[in-house]
């Protein structure tokens, strides 16, 4: 059977700017190493409902604030209603930094203005004011085990075979609260997370993924992208087993990280 | 009494480093400024007839400075730099004090200080410079230098104090730096580069390197009518007709670099040199054709009786000039890129994913990767599906990556900036800094 896979990529040369378009090649070679047809759909200022709709893999990367203010002002209230649905949908989705941050209720910047966010997910974020140092820095984090994309029939164990750590780098000055601590989507083992207090880190919630982890986060954690093009699969056509790549190379990218961090995988 | 106990200090800091032989070029502005915080405001007062060049810029500042210093000197001007990395304001400092006497008294006409982004605004408050060139601005080692967009913030901020009569040189077809330096209360000179013929017109948003696709004054899309590479070229506001202002190219220069880029690195060196220096082109032009490029900078050096072309490749941008330059010179060209993520570097290793891999890839006849992150380098090629061998050690890689060279052929080798300091020392036997 031929599968094929739209990828939404929300407002590529706005949300673009810690090297986030390495989650989208990452997601584009895996489905196409498998044979698996995919068309990367540009989601532009201006784009059409009916183009997000089409989509069965959503994106969007980290901006800097003059480009997020451009994206909001596009994001009207119908195309927040329609992402929305789709998140409720379960449609998978990688929302990283400024673009998980705009999917909350509010981001508080340093001098007090409350800029409002898609309350699509119940998080916010606040800046705690220019003195107070950014969180920066290479970031393990170790996904929560309630999560689908935990294979619950393998013990966790300290073998990348399995998906439970999770390697990034995160730089962000807001710090992020969730709503509800427990669908956070890991917990923080080296770094700062979401806000560097309460040791979680991103959020899950069906199968949208909200995270600080850039790196990009896709290339050294290929179990997460193959999450997302097996979850978008099987919401298309049914159960779908995905052939097994070889991530040695990924396996030892992660590995430098974890060694200077001190911590094993 | 004061300064001179600073400078005396400064100097005697100096001079202990240098028997120690140690790389201490920001050392004696540390010392000296224990003492006096404000030495440099003290010692530009001091020699008023010292005129002093602020070269800022993400790419391109060693190179321009180093073309100014040897142009100006050819044409009987005393001229000092601050060295390599010192581009702080205490290596503004350390600079100054290493070329002054214990009274301060500086005997040069010249001072070509390349600074830092950051600094840029400390350094204009505590200098009062003759002139100010503009090169670029691109993403570079966010982790670093924060977004690039609070960088033209605050550029932006220290060019509205600018004295009149400073000579302000930016490049004109860069969308912000038009934009902020036409804010600025001075007179503005612009260089650029013509009008390229079959450019890339539209923002692939595949293309990463670019960081002001949008006009600085509405938020509109710009429309490039050509662009020469990121977001430099032709652009034009179709909302409220932001444009580039007039600029100045001197296409009848020679280029004594390889890549486009550094057209704009010698556009803005003659344009200063002539406005600014009553430099004539004759004159210009024959500098330029002794021209050698600062180290590791498309720097030629001998291995193992090999031709090899050390590059520094240290953001988006200048990798993909790097590759551009490169594949524009030879057909299969044999590469090794070393990636580190030392401080110098930027801790944060995610900007290869927006450098454009895969036409190397495609075309070179043999790729090498190395250097602390060599596995993330590994991956960004690997999803571009070229063949490529990793050697974690440095030594090793570049042996590895001579042994795939044919006869006459060269070495490519694009490191980031410590990956570059480590190299030369390979290369040469001898470390610089």
């Amino acid at each position: 059977m031929n599968y094929t896979l739209k990828i939404g990529w929300l407002y590529p040369d706005l949300m673009n700017t810690y090297g986030d378009r390495g989650n989208i090649l990452v997601l584009q070679k895996r489905c196409q190493w498998r044979n698996i047809d995919v068309e990367i759909k540009h989601l532009d200022v201006g784009f059409l409902d009916t183009e997000l709709k089409a989509c069965d893999i959503l994106f969007m990367g980290g901006a800097q604030d003059t480009q997020q203010m451009i994206v909001s002002h596009d994001f009207s209230a119908n195309k927040t209603t329609l992402l929305k649905e789709l998140v409720e949908a379960g449609t998978p989705g990688l929302f990283i930094c400024g673009a998980y941050q705009f999917l909350g209720q509010y981001y508080k910047e340093a001098d007090g203005t409350k800029i409002p966010g898609l309350s699509i997910l119940d998080l916010y974020t606040e800046h705690p004011g220019n003195n107070r140092k950014r969180l920066i820095g290479n970031i393990i984090i170790k996904v929560n085990s309630q999560w689908s994309l935990v294979d619950r029939n393998k013990p966790i164990t300290n073998k990348p075979s399995t998906i439970s750590y999770l390697v990034g780098f995160e730089n962000h000055g807001g710090m992020t609260y969730l709503a509800d601590k427990s669908l956070s989507f890991g917990k923080v083992i080296k770094g700062f997370g979401n806000n560097g207090r309460d040791e979680t880190e991103g959020i899950m919630y069906k199968n949208s993924i909200g995270t600080y982890l850039h790196g990009p986060i896709l290339p050294k954690n290929p179990k997460l992208a193959d999450f997302l093009i097996q979850k978008a699969l099987t919401k298309k056509y049914g159960k779908v087993k995905l052939e097994k790549l070889d991530d040695t190379l990924e396996n030892k990218a992660r590995s430098v990280i974890a060694k200077r961090l001190g911590t094993a995988l | 009494m004061l300064q001179t106990l600073s400078i005396l200090a400064g100097k005697t800091v100096s001079l202990i480093s240098k028997l120690l032989n140690r790389s201490g070029s920001t050392w004696p502005g540390h010392a000296a400024f224990g003492l006096d915080s404000n030495i440099v405001k003290k010692l530009t007062r001091t020699n008023p007839k010292l005129r002093i060049v602020l070269v800022a810029g993400t790419n391109g500042k060693t190179t321009t400075s180093k073309m100014l210093s040897e142009i100006l000197e050819a044409n009987g001007k005393k001229v000092f730099r601050n060295e390599e990395g010192a581009n702080l304001l205490n290596g503004i400092a350390s600079s100054l004090i290493s070329h002054s006497n214990l009274l301060g008294k500086i005997n040069f006409d010249t001072a070509i200080f390349e600074v830092d982004e950051n600094s840029l605004s400390i350094i204009l408050e505590n200098t009062k410079p003759y002139a100010v060139i503009l090169l670029n601005l691109f993403r570079d080692q966010l982790d670093r230098y924060g977004e690039v967009n609070i960088i033209a913030e605050k550029w932006k901020k220290a060019l509205e104090n600018l004295p009149k009569e400073t000579f302000l040189i930016s490049n004109g077809d860069d969308p912000m730096l038009s934009y902020i330096s036409a804010k600025s209360g001075t007179e503005n000179y612009y260089f650029g580069l013509p009008k390229k013929i079959n450019s890339s017109t539209g923002s692939d948003p595949l293309q990463s390197d670019v960081d002001f696709l949008y006009c600085p004054h509405c938020s509109t899309k710009l429309e490039f009518e050509s662009r020469i590479y990121s977001h430099l070229g032709k652009f034009k506001c179709p909302k409220c007709n932001f444009t580039n202002p007039l600029i100045y190219s001197f296409d009848t220069l020679s280029n004594p670099l390889l890549g486009e880029y550094n057209r704009y690195n010698i556009n803005a060196a003659a344009l200063l040199l002539t406005e600014g220096f009553g430099v004539g082109l004759d004159a210009i032009e024959m500098s330029l054709q002794n021209f050698t490029p600062a180290f590791g900078r498309q720097e030629k050096i001998k291995y193992k009786n090999k031709d090899v072309f050390v590059m520094l490749s240290k953001n988006p941008a200048s990798f993909n000039q790097s590759i551009q330059a490169i594949l524009g010179k030879e057909k299969s060209p044999n590469v090794l890129l070393v990636l580190n993520d030392r401080i110098p570097d930027g801790r944060d290793v995610s900007w290869i994913w927006d450098i454009d891999t895969d036409e190397l890839s495609r075309k070179a006849s043999s790729i090498t990767i190395s250097g602390e992150r060599c596995f993330d380098m590994g991956l960004r090629l690997k999803y571009s599906e070229g063949k490529f061998e990793i050697r974690e050690n440095l030594e090793q890689a570049i042996n590895y990556a001579i042994s795939k060279l044919k006869t006459g052929h060269t070495l490519y080798i694009l490191p980031t900036y410590s990956a570059m300091l480590d190299t030369r020392k390979i290369l040469t036997g001898r470390s610089i800094l």
